[in-house]
């Protein structure tokens, strides 16, 4: 059989209310619950050969590489859990039928639900461990969706974060458990995990795995100290705590304990941690119990207590015990789900759930009080009923242990101590809500629900009287092939029957229920000593430590980011600082073989020039204008540097790029403030000063070292092919259209950006026009003096020529097609600054943004190209020619590239320098249409 | 298709040419529809790209006919042609979601769009660390332009932050260029890597200086700390479609720091062997302890998926730094992961403030949204596939790393650093999700409806969530292939200089 | 006789640049600066040409060209920007 389908179905199942909510309450109800059926038809087409002992397994591979397989088995607690889940769920789906309101959006409710189940059933069905775990949080998620179904009521959506922080963070921890796991097992198949025991129990690493897994079921199961959790999840509606928190949510926790079983169990250290948490979970939640006010709050800690109940049997290290725990599990779930649901339906019919209002309801809900009765009796652990016998066999297990040394005899004493309280909340659960004079202004007049609505308790309430009386006959194969799954060897002799003579357990049984009717009599004693101590309510407690987190973590953060360039900048400096730094701890000698070159005067007095004007740009930074002069002196020696040590190309460039900038800081600086306030205290200044001192030695002796080493690289084969390969005797320009084109390509594209970036900002700038110079004297009269004009509209075309010189020689000497545009702008922008807007306008009529377009096409163009002749992208090709009065020429494609830097320089530089200049005249860009 | 590696740098660019010229020039509608086509063919070249490569082996481009290592080329590997689809993908997301109108808030978005994608596949796809300065400041100044998309003085203001740290850092990448050419004598990163391990002391000093500086450079575009603080503000004022598309640009640092420090400085290459490592360890881990520090401590859900971002890059550093071909395997599925759905939200995000009027997507009381359902589903959705919880890619994702760091000293340090973020994510994510979505006043809404492209690209980046999830199979197949080819130098390294397979 | 010239020439200029280096320090106005940047401009031209002449080579000029005709550009541009603090109108 496919146990794909298992899960499978329901899962297909989330969709199908959401699509039938609109044909009316019966079918959408009817029809969730087909899916569900199916699937618990197909289980229960295998209980034969369970029974007998074997297991189903089916694998799918998924994600081998990190071990994840749809792998499913289908084994006696397997079969137990689903029965349980795919039983319960669909009861539960026919009450919520009658339970949700008009306004309550049904085919909402039933996908969560569903979806909850599916996780469920993938849960109990997984045979690998990464799968249970996804499953598992599956669960969580879809209980969080449940608990907040009612989203509009603050506690609905705190109980549900809560939960879900809760068992999500456990869930967290579970999944490293799982993986410690499977790295220790060396797999995460099930099968495997849970038949290398030993290997597991003996490992370095197991107190490690083994307090994880237990974090994730403690959590899940509401166990000490996570317990605080489940009462709040309380704020969904009846049928989700129905469901969630007698048969299935809760009870995750407890099936990974009992899946593990084989795998962990047996070591003192289970024992201390699982029966030690499971103890106390058992008083604490059967003590608090007592005094909730609210049914579904008293439901709430009696079902922590019992669960409790089942952790410390599985904790004592007994098979017997096991038995009971798994016993416990099934009457568990059948008398809690009935009791949530008899809450439920007082809930509905009365609009109450309040112990004090709600008393004699007997009177007017006799049906329905008897089924509740009958079920807290099971609770309660009366005879003939399901609740007493596996109280019966906790009772006898408790005595069977010895593990506390001479303290164990304090274990059956509080098991007794807690299943006296059972009873006395069991009785406080029936005296006060349907005995106990008569209710008091409740919301609505008590009466019976309709009939179906009680059919799902009558079914629950039957089962617990069946079992109690026939047990054997009832649940005896299932017991067994459950337990055998849990103990993976033989079960041990047990027996299930109502009566095993006078004994120690029947006594306790006894003491248990004179004890409970004696704490329920006295009731009153209690409550005031209780009222004397303060509750906490845990949701306050969760609410106000997550409110500490947060505003902890924003303390953390507003100290680390404060929003400061300055800090950022230094942050960065200082990494860089480090980083550049330590090796050179490794260098032990500065100067490498290479002989060094003679110093001559020029050299000395350019150094000098360049580190004072360095300096002085520094020192006078806030004097805008002062500070521009003295970087335009560091430019034109670092451009005076770079003729001298034979790079003419790079003096060209860097003398035109300098120019540029300086009209682009001209032109920003007249919107700006001339001048800047000292902004940095003197202490930041000087660890400002000292981290740039240091990166500037750090820098320069990495300098130092690496141009006295002798290098043998890719340049050589530059040099020697430019001319072969290249067609051009200037390899600095071969490089940049032809071995490095590429690179050039990219470069022309960032300055066309930068243009277009430019532009984007300025257009929608509104700027502060100064009337006044910084010393508060007005402007000059005289906008464009006629000498500058002149003199400027002579230096057009002589520039003009000048960069088609440079251009056309550019493959062969100094000089290529950024250097010319640079020029042809820097001309070009001279007329905008000689003669004004108005006056180019019609003079030059291109779109700058066009130009840088047309540009990048060309050069992008050029090398596309050579596709044409199957060669890759930007393969050059050149020739020689001969033309009568012109000479030998040549001709290449590079040159047609240059052409495409040249264009996108003009266009780039003007489109920046022009607009900007622009921003204050009437030609100004505006942002009529953005493309 | 011998041209097809250079396809997803020359198909932006050209469709940004295209787009500044007439006829397409003055019509946002024509730019909208021009692009969305261009976007499609983009994804089709790089899918076919990926699976030329993954199927024949890494395809090598060598641009003007130069050979390596003297001229250019490009390495279409299954790192990198992975990292070019995803690229694709995502700003497919983001296209469609500003085509909604974001658009036309400033100008020239969409081809600074395309050169930004230009920019981004070209240093994935460079086997050149010239080339990858050249495509670093491509898709940098890309990035300044559209992060002043849509104006403002917030907007203004993080830009300044982002243009000049990022101004540092190129110039910190030019001296760790100069430092790595002038000893080493190359650029071609396959040349480097079989060059460096022959190196004397001194040069390996040297060396180590440029390596680290690298460091730096990477380290500041992908946020590692304590290059980390400027990017919560920045990408949390940012315009949605930018904010989700800047979901790659940590990634390229990611990527770049993943390529030069394995295949340069890999295990091969002698004293050079993992430079980085002893300092990617501790960085990585407190970026990541940040990182759910700051998600802890964020007042609206844009912070939250800024500092969740932080979260995805510590994580992914961890398993950089642990060298092993499976935590570079897990990496590279978490990469595709994190990158998609931190888009997704990012766009979300945005959906969320249009629909609460003035309180935007702070966590506090506000009107009701009126589309609350459909943007629920997507941010419950991506909410858990963030914060690692089953059944969405983020779990997988998430094991995958902590599965690949068992056996290492530091495992204890991984496990607990990323398990205890993935609590922080949870409470902080629950926390904005029942604010956001639950808590509100009774207010009546007037928002506009969402434009469908809104919610088709919403729901694009988010499918690929599951979708990791069901093809969990194939892609950590691939995944792990990719991982071991990178480990592996004779296909990164010896294989890429002989002269290719053309 | 020539070497002789162009060392005491290139001692000449190399004076005059810090000369001029120490007007744009001591200003004090702003176009006493500027001009100190001006004739820097001019003595680097200098410079170069006899740089251009002691190596024998002309590959040097096209930058003294460059800066003499961009210097000019440069030195107009910060003129118009004290007059009139807007260069382009």
């Amino acid at each position: 059989m496919n146990l794909l389908w298992v899960v499978l179905l329901p899962l297909i199942g989330t969709l199908v209310p959401l699509l039938t909510e609109r044909f009316g309450r019966n079918v959408c109800a009817f029809s969730v619950a087909l899916l569900p059926a199916w699937s618990l038809i197909l289980v229960l087409m295998h209980v034969g050969e369970i029974f007998d002992g074997e297991a189903i397994r089916q694998t799918i591979e998924w994600i081998p590489s990190m071990g994840l397989d749809l792998s499913f088995r289908l084994d006696g607690l397997s079969l137990l859990f689903l029965l349980l889940i795919l039983g319960i769920g669909l009861l539960i789906i026919l009450y919520a039928r009658y339970y949700l309101s008009d306004k309550d959006s049904m085919g909402q409710f039933y996908a969560y639900l569903i979806l909850f189940m599916s996780a469920m059933v993938g849960i109990v069905i997984s045979n690998n461990m990464i799968q249970l775990w996804m499953f598992w949080e599956l669960t969580s998620i879809s209980s969080f969706l449940l608990i907040s179904f009612w989203s509009h009521k603050p506690d609905a959506r705190k109980g549900a974060r809560m939960a879900l922080t809760v068992t999500g963070t456990g869930g967290l921890a579970l999944l490293a458990g799982l993986l410690l796991l499977g790295n220790i097992v060396g797999s995460y198949d099930l099968d495997t995990v849970l038949a290398s025991g030993d290997l597991i129990r003996a490992h370095a690493a197991y107190p490690i795995a083994l307090v994880l897994v237990l974090l994730g079921a403690f959590t899940k199961s509401a166990q000490f100290p996570f317990h605080f959790w489940l009462p709040h999840a309380m704020a969904a509606p009846t049928p989700v705590s129905a469901y969630l928190h007698s048969a299935t949510m809760v009870k995750a926790g407890i099936f990974l304990l009992c899946r593990f079983y084989p795998a962990l169990a047996g070591t003192d250290l289970w024992f201390m941690i699982v029966s030690l948490t499971g103890l106390i979970t058992l008083l604490l939640g059967a003590y608090i119990a007592l005094f909730k006010h609210d049914l579904k709050g008293l439901l709430a800690y009696s079902t922590i207590s019992h669960l409790g109940l089942i952790t410390l049997l599985l904790g004592l290290n007994s098979d017997l015990a096991a038995v009971a725990a798994v016993f416990h599990i099934i009457n568990h779930a059948t008398f809690k789900a009935s009791l949530f649901m008899a809450a439920g339906i007082i809930d509905h019919e009365t609009g109450s759930r309040d112990m004090r209002k709600l008393n004699g309801l007997m009177k007017y809900m006799p049906h329905t009080a008897t089924l509740a009765i009958v079920a807290a009796l099971s609770m309660a652990g009366v005879p003939l009923l399901n609740g007493f016998l596996s109280k019966e066999m906790f009772f006898a297990e408790t005595l069977d242990q010895s593990m506390l040394g001479s303290l164990s005899w304090m274990i059956p004493l509080l098991a007794t101590v807690g299943a006296a309280f059972s009873v006395a909340y069991s009785l406080r659960f029936i005296h006060d809500v349907f005995f106990n004079g008569e209710p008091i202004d409740l919301p609505k007049t008590p009466h019976e629900p309709p009939r179906y609505m009680k059919v799902p308790v009558e079914i629950l309430v039957a089962l617990c009287l069946a079992v109690g009386i026939f047990p054997a006959y009832l649940v005896g194969d299932l017991l067994h092939a459950a337990a055998f799954s849990v103990l993976a060897n033989d079960v041990p002799m047990h027996s299930l029957s109502i009566w095993h003579g006078f004994n120690i357990p029947l006594f306790m049984s006894f003491l248990a229920m004179v004890g409970g009717i004696t704490i329920y009599y006295n009731r009153r004693h209690l409550f005031e000593f209780q009222a004397q101590f303060n509750e906490p309510d845990a949701k306050y407690i969760f609410e106000g430590a997550v409110q500490s987190l947060i505003k902890f973590t924003q303390r953390i953060m507003a100290t680390l980011e404060n929003g400061s360039l300055q800090r950022y900048v230094f942050l960065m400096l200082l990494f860089t600082l480090v980083m550049s730094a330590y090796p050179l701890f490794e260098l032990t000698q500065n100067a490498g073989s290479r002989p060094q070159l003679p110093i001559d005067g020029v050299a000395i007095t350019a150094a000098l020039l360049l580190i004072i004007s360095a300096i002085a740009t520094v020192i006078w930074h806030r004097r805008r204008f002062l500070s521009l002069i003295y970087l335009s002196v560091v430019g034109l020696i670092v451009s005076l540097a770079f003729a001298k040590f034979s790079a003419p190309d790079l003096a060209l460039t860097q003398l035109s790029v300098e120019i540029v900038t300086i009209i682009l800081l001209l032109l920003a600086l007249y919107f700006l403030p001339q001048s800047t306030q000292k902004e940095s205290s003197n202490r930041r200044l000087s660890i400002d000063l000292t981290v740039s001192a240091l990166i500037g030695c750090v820098i320069g002796t990495i300098c130092f070292a690496m141009l006295t080493t002798p290098l043998n690289s890719i340049s050589d084969f530059f040099i020697a092919n430019s001319k072969t390969g290249g067609g051009g005797t200037n390899v600095v320009n071969v490089i940049l259209v032809d071995f490095r084109g590429f690179d050039t390509l990219g470069e022309i594209t960032v300055l066309g950006i930068a243009a277009l970036g430019i532009f984007k900002l300025i257009a929608k700038m509104r700027i502060y026009v100064p009337t006044r110079d910084d010393k508060g004297r007005p402007w000059t009269k005289d906008r464009h003096p006629l000498m500058l004009a002149m003199v400027s509209q002579s230096l057009l075309p002589l520039a003009l020529l000048v960069s088609v010189y440079i251009f056309l020689r550019g493959h062969n000497l100094p000089g290529g097609g950024f250097i010319a545009g640079l020029i042809t702008s820097v001309a070009i922008i001279q007329q905008y600054v000689a003669n004004g807007v108005l006056w180019i306008k019609p003079r030059i009529k291109v779109d700058y943004q066009w130009l840088i377009a047309s540009g990048i096409l060309m050069a992008t163009a050029t090398g596309l190209g050579s596709w044409i002749f199957d060669k890759p992208f930007l393969s050059t090709w050149f020739d020689h020619f001969h033309l009568p009065w012109v000479g030998e020429f040549e001709l290449a494609s590079a040159m047609i590239f240059d052409l495409g830097v040249y264009l996108t320089v003009v266009g780039a530089v003007l489109l920046i320098l022009a607009n900007l200049g622009k921003l204050t005249t009437s030609e100004r860009v505006d942002n009529k249409e953005n493309v | 298709m011998q041209h097809l590696p250079i396809f997803p740098i020359l198909i932006p660019m050209l469709a940004a040419v295209f787009m500044l010229l007439p006829p397409l020039s003055n019509s946002i509608n024509r730019h909208r529809v021009f692009a969305i086509a261009v976007m499609i063919l983009l994804i089709i070249s790089s899918a076919l790209l990926l699976l030329t490569s993954h199927e024949q082996g890494t395809q090598m481009y060598i641009l003007g006919g130069w050979q390596p290592p003297f001229g250019i080329a490009l390495i279409a590997d299954r790192l990198s042609t992975m990292m070019v689809l995803l690229t694709s993908v995502l700003a497919l997301g983001a296209l469609l979601y500003a085509c909604a109108g974001d658009d036309n808030e400033g100008m020239y978005f969409h081809p600074l769009f395309m050169f930004q994608i230009m920019g981004i596949n070209g240093a994935f796809l460079t086997g050149d660390i010239f080339n990858l300065f050249v495509f670093f400041e491509v898709l940098l100044i890309a990035s300044y332009a559209l992060l002043i998309h849509g104006g403002g003085k917030q907007k203004t203001k993080a830009n300044v932050h982002y243009v000049i740290l990022n101004l540092v850092a190129s110039s910190v990448f030019l001296f760790a260029l100069g430092i790595l050419y002038g000893t080493i004598g190359s650029l071609n990163i396959a040349d480097m890597a079989s060059k460096v391990r022959l190196l004397g002391d001194q040069e390996q000093a040297l060396v180590k200086s440029g390596g680290l500086l690298l460091l730096v450079v990477f380290g500041l575009k992908a946020a590692m700390l304590p290059l980390n603080f400027w990017l919560p503000k920045t990408y949390a004022v940012a315009s949605a479609p930018v904010a989700a598309l800047f979901a790659i640009m940590t990634k390229v640092g990611v990527y770049s720091i993943l390529r030069i420090h394995t295949v340069i400085f890999g295990e091969d290459a002698g004293a050079l062997a993992g430079i980085a490592i002893p300092w990617l360890w501790p960085l990585a881990i407190l970026t990541l302890i940040i990182g759910a520090i700051g998600v802890l401590a964020s007042p609206s859900l844009r912070l939250t998926v800024a500092n969740l971002v932080l979260v995805s890059v510590g994580t992914l550093i961890i398993a950089i730094a642990m060298q092993r071909e499976a935590a570079t395997a897990a990496a590279l599925y978490y990469m595709m992961h994190t990158t998609l759905v931190t888009g997704a939200l990012f766009l979300i995000a945005d959906l969320i403030s249009k629909q609460r009027g003035k309180a935007e997507d702070r966590y506090v009381v506000a009107r009701q949204m009126t589309h609350s359902k459909i943007i629920g589903i997507t941010f419950f959705i991506a909410a858990l596939t963030v914060v690692g919880l089953p059944p969405f890619s983020g779990f997988l994702g998430k094991v995958l790393i902590l599965q690949s760091a068992q056996g290492l000293t530091e495992s204890a340090w991984v496990w607990s650093v990323v398990l205890l973020a993935g609590v922080a994510s949870l409470i902080a994510i629950s926390r904005a999700g029942t604010t956001l979505f639950w808590r509100h006043s009774n207010g009546s809404n007037d928002s506009d409806p969402i434009h469908p492209l809104k919610i088709i690209a919403v729901v694009l980046l988010l499918s690929a969530s599951p979708l990791l999830v069901i093809f969990g199979g194939p892609v950590t197949d691939f995944t792990n292939l990719a991982a071991s080819q990178l480990h592996d130098t004779t296909q990164s390294v010896d294989a890429l200089l002989i002269g290719g397979n053309k | 006789m020539l070497n002789t010239a162009i060392t005491i020439a290139t001692t000449l200029v190399c004076i005059s640049l810090i000369l001029n280096l120490w007007r744009l320090f001591k200003g004090p106005s702003r176009p006493d600066r500027i001009l100190a940047l001006d004739t820097m401009y001019i003595n680097s031209i200098a410079l170069i040409i006899l740089f251009g002449i002691a190596s024998g080579t002309a590959l040097y000029f096209e930058a003294a060209l460059l800066i003499a005709m961009l210097g000019f550009v440069s030195t107009a541009a910060m003129c118009k920007y004290i007059l009139r603090g807007d260069l382009i109108e």
